[in-house]
């Protein structure tokens, strides 16, 4: 996410992307938790955003000579082609009979209406605490992928890592304890650093 | 409350959260409450493995021309990661036609039979075009264009008036037993020196002068014959007529033919008899009323063969055309398609006195490639 604060190394980093597309994988890593944040909200099942996700980002290598940077956010540039792909997605699967009213209200409004230049809050904040969760010691973060990743029960998780029930259970309180932690302090952070410029 | 029911409180949540996800979970403390909605959040955690092999997909992508069996036969491909290799099955075709192949437009559909459909339409206007090219180029050829006029000869001269003939016209002789031979007359002029005569008297005078008939300066008659009357039908011995006052014919004063004056033909005061005008003088232009082209000769077309044809015409009092002569050539047979179109035309006839009279005139007749 730091690189993300500075419009100039991202963009040195799509120029060299541009150059060279195997530079790519650095503009993914800075963005592959905010588009993966700003999908995952509007699909309901995991491997839908999954799909998605993977969409966006070979649309993107594919059409990222065609970007010529204009000072918005790279980002901003990838959720236009996921907003665009989750259109046509809804347009589609409109079409069939069985499409539940649900993941029509989820999400479709007007492609071309929407801002992405100011990225919503909600997703920076959804895209950091995944970030996070890469933070959290060893012991947490096995337990909190398995737990919400996989979602595993408790006694699975103890099975597995050879550990009581109890144990993860602690340690899944406190990940849960740290991440509300981190999450409130970098929020504090980020708020200050963008007062400060 | 205790730190191990807090646990099991927030545990329960989670159950209940991953179990239904729409639901509201059962909390009740505060602080469950408030682990629990980064829960919530965890819901949609991103699968590290995933991203890991997004990254790897990509990378591979990005690697230009890669082996395709690569990418179909990866064990860590995703779905939509097969789709993507599909379409990279074509080797380095969407690098030559990305649009064709797809590629270029981003998220948008791309139909190849629109492509297909393109390319078939805008072959088949070419092959038109070169078609149509090829047929005008092999049968295109100029555009023969014959122009003809009648050309109105004003001559300055003014014939003198004649008040009982109508026309000029002239006629002499030399009182001989034997009418004027056969020969064409001598050239027209505006003032008479010497009388025209076949025989000559004295061949050595002191003082010559070429023989003239009085007429328009601009109207000549072939001198490569023998002078003589040229409405005579005697071609020899030769002749002065048994006319009078020098000259040659039946007439008198000095001129050629049965006339009275320095003229030719019948009448009198000058120029040329026989109810044959020219325009000007009191005569009008006859008008043209039919005049159809003529054709350029086959042979003419193929030498690009082009230029002017002059015909003499006598338009006679009915306005047809009469005798016809070629007073400057052409050749390649345009000479002979000019007067054959000329014997066509048809004109409102020339008038004397509001009387319809023969004139003669030329006509010119161009003959031109486009």
């Amino acid at each position: 996410m730091k690189v993300l604060e500075n419009g100039v190394d991202e963009q040195n980093l799509v120029a060299a992307a541009q150059q060279d597309p195997s530079r790519f994988a650095d503009l993914y890593e800075s963005n592959f938790d905010r588009v993966y944040a700003y999908v995952s909200r509007r699909v309901l099942h995991r491997h839908d955003a999954e799909d998605l996700t993977a969409e966006v980002f070979h649309a993107a290598l594919r059409d990222l000579e065609r970007l010529e940077w204009r000072g918005r956010p790279f980002a901003a540039w990838l959720m236009g082609i996921a907003a665009h792909l989750l259109a046509d997605g809804w347009r589609h699967a409109a079409k069939r009979p069985e499409i539940s009213t649900s993941d029509l209200e989820r999400g479709d409004v007007g492609v071309d209406a929407i801002d992405f230049t100011i990225i919503d809050p909600k997703i920076e904040e959804r895209a950091m605490l995944y970030q996070l969760v890469g933070e959290l010691p060893l012991d947490q973060r096995q337990v909190i992928l398995r737990r919400f990743v996989e979602q595993k029960s408790v006694r699975e998780i103890a099975l597995e890592l050879g550990r009581s029930a109890g144990a993860i259970k602690q340690l899944q309180f406190r990940a849960l304890q740290n991440l509300r932690m981190r999450i409130g302090s970098c929020h504090v952070e980020r708020v200050h650093r963008r007062s400060t410029r | 409350m205790s730190n191990a029911s807090i646990v099991d409180q927030l545990d329960e949540n989670i159950e209940a959260l991953l179990a239904h996800a729409d639901s509201e979970p059962p909390i009740s403390d505060p602080a469950v409450c408030e682990l629990l909605a980064v829960a919530a959040e965890l819901r949609t955690l991103p699968d590290p493995d995933f991203k890991a092999r997004l990254k790897a997909d990509l990378i591979e992508q990005a690697a230009p021309c890669a082996d395709p069996a690569a990418h179909t036969d990866s064990r860590m491909i995703t779905r939509p990661f097969a789709e993507s290799a599909k379409k990279m099955s074509a080797p380095c075709a969407s690098a030559i036609l990305p649009t064709l192949f797809g590629a270029g437009y981003g998220a948008y559909p791309v139909h190849r039979s629109s492509f297909i459909a393109s390319a078939l339409a805008h072959t088949t206007a070419l092959a038109l075009l070169v078609t149509v090219g090829i047929w005008a180029a092999r049968d295109a050829h100029e555009v023969p264009k014959v122009s003809s006029v009648v050309l109105t000869d004003l001559s300055p001269y003014v014939l003198p008036p004649a008040p009982d003939e109508a026309g000029g016209g002239g006629g002499g002789g030399d009182r001989e037993k034997l009418r004027a031979s056969k020969g064409n007359p001598p050239r027209f002029a505006s003032e008479q020196i010497t009388p025209p005569a076949i025989v000559v008297r004295n061949e050595h005078a002191r003082l010559t002068a070429d023989p003239t008939v009085v007429g328009p300066p601009s109207l000549s008659f072939p001198q490569t014959g023998p002078m003589g009357d040229p409405l005579s039908g005697i071609l020899g011995p030769p002749s002065n007529g048994t006319g009078s006052g020098s000259g040659m014919g039946s007439g008198s004063e000095g001129g050629v033919g049965t006339g009275r004056g320095p003229g030719v033909g019948p009448g009198s005061g000058g120029g040329i008899g026989g109810e044959i005008y020219r325009v000007g003088g009191g005569v009008s232009a006859p008008h043209a009323i039919y005049d159809p082209e003529p054709e350029y000769s086959e042979e003419a077309r193929k030498a690009r063969y082009q230029g002017v044809v002059v015909l003499q015409v006598v338009i006679g009092a009915d306005g047809r055309p009469g005798d016809v002569r070629v007073a400057r050539t052409l050749g390649m047979g345009l000479d002979q398609k000019a007067i054959d179109a000329v014997r066509q035309w048809r004109f409102e006839p020339a008038l004397k006195d509001r009387r319809p009279v023969a004139v003669v005139v030329n006509i010119e007749v161009t003959f031109r490639l486009y």
